[in-house]
């Protein structure tokens, strides 16, 4: 089969080789998921390494952005969605309802569709998740927030006004002062909804960089309808289809050799 | 097709039922809505004129001293609106002071914390309390709920204050009638939480999913949440909402002139009567002639010029949070 068109072959190489010895971070098993009656994920089996990439790709609706929300459980939220299953992180089940939810969610961060700056300064962005689980002298927070603006890359842009409203920010620097935020809790794991979705080529560009960036100290799984920008920088893809899972595997493989035909179908752009 | 256009064209010319524009039916409805439109102007223009024009002579008479004057003697013709200002700002700031925290808590739960089948017969209880009359609360005010009061709280809390510095002012009860400031306070604060409260809920509504869901999702509590992002990125219009509010407490009448005891009487315990601008008109409009005619009229300026800045003020800060 043939590779892909329109993803060159030498984004498929190189830096984006797949650690298939990293171990296990969420291993995700027999997951089912339903919205009321509407069986949205079925029997969803997958395991996601330590500092890699994984893309969740798929037509809209296929439930890639529910395998995702069900990590940190936001869709808790709504009475009428539950899981079934398990998921594992570091062997501990998220899906245990005796887990603490709060401390789930600031050990798996998300980044969503849209910037989310809260209404307040953009210091206070930063540092405002880190204070509700850290109690740092104001020394300390300033070098935690100082840390987590520049592995968001943000920090020469805003340093000059920690104080102003975060809401002042374009949209790619929005995007990347939730990135610093949710940085900035020290979290296992990162799951990216679309991140991109709403930037534009050139802040989306610098959103991608900063993912490859971030690969070194976090677990990243991320949700993506943009093909190449999964190729371009993610380890691993799942393709999901109608809320199964139909194939998984390094990036490279997938893209130049998937096995399934609908993969295939997809990757190529005959539907989707 | 040269046959299908030829009958197109035929249609158009021949069957053609409509007027030209600019005939006496168009002009006519233009001069209605022209004139529906300023008739509203001039109504008010007149009613804020001849409430001015009545009210002059008691502006004339006492000067600037009227506004802070605490004397209100019909015997003597002396005149002075302090007091009634004064209990019209109390018993509305009690009011917010009231109905505010309430109100909140109202829209919070209902957008955050409620089922979603209780949702609907909770918010309809809340927006029937808009509709009940305000002679309605006056009436359950002063029969139901005063003796009430007097009984279990102000004998009580007076009995336990008498005597402190400060609370033993502010919490004592000459009289333990039950009506008073801060039961004028506890009824407006009834009758502005429907509005206040629907207004929240729905600002609240409008904030997007996914901010809400990015607060929960980097570890937030539902309190932390409500508290840190969504009610400060609702601020502006919640406080539009509460001035709406303000504006409604400050202005009414029958209620509070029911409960609020309608003394003249500067007190510095809000278990004291006293009265509002609007209750002292409606007590006394009816056999007021002269002077006294005229000072009711200046009163009633007052208020006006009262709502009409925080209704400016709350409109100003709704549009901003539109815009933004």
């Amino acid at each position: 089969m043939n590779a892909a068109p329109g993803i060159p072959a030498a984004q498929l190489t190189g830096r984006h080789k797949a650690d298939e010895t990293s171990p296990v971070r969420i291993a995700v098993k027999d997951l089912n998921f339903y919205y009321g009656s509407f069986h949205g994920l079925k029997s969803v089996n997958l395991n996601f390494h330590d500092r890699q990439v994984t893309a969740l790709i798929g037509p809209s609706g296929c439930g890639k952005s529910t395998l995702l929300r069900t990590f940190n459980r936001i869709y808790s939220l709504y009475p009428e969605q539950r899981a079934e299953g398990e998921i594992l992180l570091d062997g501990q089940n998220v899906l245990d309802p005796k887990i603490d939810l709060n401390e789930l969610r600031s050990r798996i961060g998300m980044v969503f569709q849209k910037p989310t700056p809260f209404p307040m300064s953009i210091y206070d962005n930063v540092a405002f998740g880190l204070r509700l689980y850290e109690k740092l002298p104001k020394a300390d927070l300033d070098v935690r927030v100082e840390e987590s603006l520049r592995k968001a890359a943000l920090w020469d842009e805003v340093k000059d006004k920690l104080k102003q409203s975060g809401m002042g920010l374009s949209g790619g620097q929005q995007q990347r002062l939730c990135i610093a935020r949710t940085v900035a809790q020290r979290p296992e794991v990162i799951l990216f909804d679309e991140p991109t979705s709403a930037l534009d080529p050139i802040s989306t560009g610098r959103i991608e960089e900063l993912i490859e960036q971030l690969r070194s100290e976090f677990t990243i799984v991320i949700v993506t309808h943009n093909m190449q920008q999964a190729a371009r920088i993610s380890q691993f893809t799942a393709f999901m289809y109608l809320g199964e899972l139909v194939e998984f595997g390094p990036t490279t493989r997938i893209f130049m050799n998937p096995e399934k035909r609908q993969t295939q179908d997809y990757i190529t752009g005959r539907f989707g | 097709m040269a046959a299908l256009t030829d009958q197109i064209a035929l249609t158009r010319t021949g069957a053609s039922v409509r007027k030209k524009p600019g005939g006496i039916g168009d002009s006519l409805f233009r001069a209605a809505s022209y004139g529906s439109a300023i008739l509203v102007l001039l109504v008010l223009a007149g009613i804020l004129a001849s409430i001015a024009y009545g009210a002059w002579p008691a502006f004339e008479t006492f000067g600037f001293g009227f506004i802070t004057s605490s004397v209100w003697n019909i015997g003597q013709e002396q005149y002075g609106a302090f007091v009634a200002i004064v209990g019209t700002l109390a018993s509305a700031f009690l009011a917010l002071l009231i109905g505010v925290p309430l109100s909140l808590g109202i829209a919070v739960y209902l957008t955050q914390l409620c089922p979603g089948w209780a949702r609907k017969p909770v918010s309809m209880t809340i927006e029937l309390l808009a509709s009940v009359p305000s002679i309605i609360y006056g009436m359950w005010g002063l029969f139901v709920f005063a003796p009430l009061f007097a009984r279990f709280v102000q004998v009580p809390v007076s009995n336990l204050v008498e005597g402190m510095p400060i609370v033993g002012t502010l919490f004592y009860a000459r009289v333990p009638s039950g009506v008073g400031i801060l039961t004028a306070g506890f009824i407006l604060a009834i009758m502005i939480v429907p509005f206040v409260a629907s207004i929240t809920r729905d600002m609240l509504d409008q904030i997007p999913t996914v901010l809400r869901e990015s607060a929960y999702g980097i570890g937030c509590t539902t309190w932390e949440v409500v508290r840190h992002v969504l009610v400060p990125q609702a601020s502006v219009s919640i406080i539009g909402a509460i001035m709406l509010g303000l504006g409604r407490a400050l202005g009414e009448t029958m209620a509070v002139t029911f409960v609020i005891g309608n003394a003249n009487r500067l007190s510095g315990s809000v278990f004291d009567p006293g009265s509002t601008i609007a209750s002292r008109i409606a007590n006394e409009f009816n056999e007021a002639d002269g002077l006294q005619l005229n000072s009711l009229m200046a009163l009633g300026c007052i208020l006006f010029v009262i709502t009409f800045f925080v209704l400016i003020i709350a409109r100003l800060l709704t549009r901003r949070a539109k815009v933004a």
